[in-house]
């Protein structure tokens, strides 16, 4: 499948997201390669996708910029990234970023007809994700909140 | 959530369990889950979209994912929790979702399922579709797991 029908709507998503919700701006956005498994920082956001192409989307932070990322949308002060408040505020990025790109994939191709499945928030250590289908590259963005990678898992539904 | 659904769940975890030749399992309990940490260190998770959306996790002890992986391909000794016996949980975690889902269809609830992915760390802390979570545990020869059902209707 094509990465510019499937990544770069996520990566335009997201870009515009950090900027809109938290004035974050993403300095660099460089390509990684990942092997048969993706490897997480220590808190990742995953949402599933169904519809005529199915897969996940994957949103990786170290728990350092989640704890972060929550205290830019609350206020408040947190110690860990296992608080409750933090988990909730990193699957409502997730769910931001994904609703935008979805629907810029599904406006760009009618009949696609994306639907999102609600978010699921893990965060632990030395944390890998594996999944029979997983796209070879993430895209990690350079933030001055610290590193965010993200990867989107894309396959026609049968 | 409503208990017609997770009777879906439930049946085809232990018949597909039983077909691929895992030893019977016995259901141990159900429960909300109260706490955001979790003992298990493998995780296979499939979301659902549709008539109804939600997240469903299959999680265990990476001992007993050994177990259970070893089982299902013919007794063959598994010494490192590599990629083999990864994609064969998710083929479990995959067939079992996909049995419920068409279990659902039959009583008109539609749901689409993705793809499973596998999650394997330490000392993990998760929240499965930021709702109400309902486990149910089972016990078997090779350890104890867990069905952890989160879905908004």
């Amino acid at each position: 499948m094509d990465p510019n029908q499937t990544l770069a709507p996520f990566i335009r998503a997201s870009n515009s997201v950090f900027k809109q919700m938290f004035d974050l701006e993403i300095s660099k956005g460089q390509v990684q390669s990942e092997g048969d498994t993706f490897i997480s920082q220590g808190f990742t956001v995953m949402v599933g996708l169904t519809g005529k192409w199915n897969g996940w989307f994957f949103l990786d932070m170290t728990q350092a910029t989640a704890i972060k990322l929550a205290q830019i949308m609350t206020g408040e002060e947190y110690d860990t990234a296992a608080n409750e408040e933090v988990l909730l505020a990193g699957g409502e990025v997730a769910n931001i970023i994904s609703g935008n790109a979805i629907t810029d994939i599904n406006n760009l191709q009618p009949g696609l007809n994306i639907r999102l499945s609600p978010p699921s928030i893990f965060t632990g250590e030395g944390m890998s994700m594996f999944n029979v289908r997983l796209n070879a590259c993430s895209v990690l963005f350079q933030t001055e909140a610290g590193n965010i990678k993200i990867n989107v898992v894309m396959k026609e539904a049968n | 959530m409503d208990v017609k659904y997770i009777n879906s769940f439930i049946s085809s975890l232990l018949e597909v369990t039983e077909m691929v030749g895992i030893s019977k399992l016995k259901r141990i309990g159900l429960n909300r889950r109260e706490h955001l940490k979790t003992e298990n260190d493998v995780n296979v998770i499939i979301g659902l979209v549709g008539d109804i959306k939600g997240n469903v996790v299959l999680s265990m002890q990476e001992a007993t994912a050994k177990n259970i992986a070893s089982r299902m391909m013919g007794g063959m000794p598994i010494y490192e929790f590599d990629m083999m016996p990864k994609s064969a949980l998710c083929e479990l975690s995959n067939m079992i979702n996909g049995k419920s889902a068409s279990k659902l269809e039959k009583i008109g609830v539609r749901v689409n399922i993705t793809p499973p992915t596998l999650i394997h760390g330490y000392n993990m802390a998760s929240l499965i579709s930021q709702v109400e979570t309902l486990v149910v545990a089972f016990s078997g020869q090779e350890g104890n797991l867990e069905l952890n059902i989160a879905t908004e209707d």
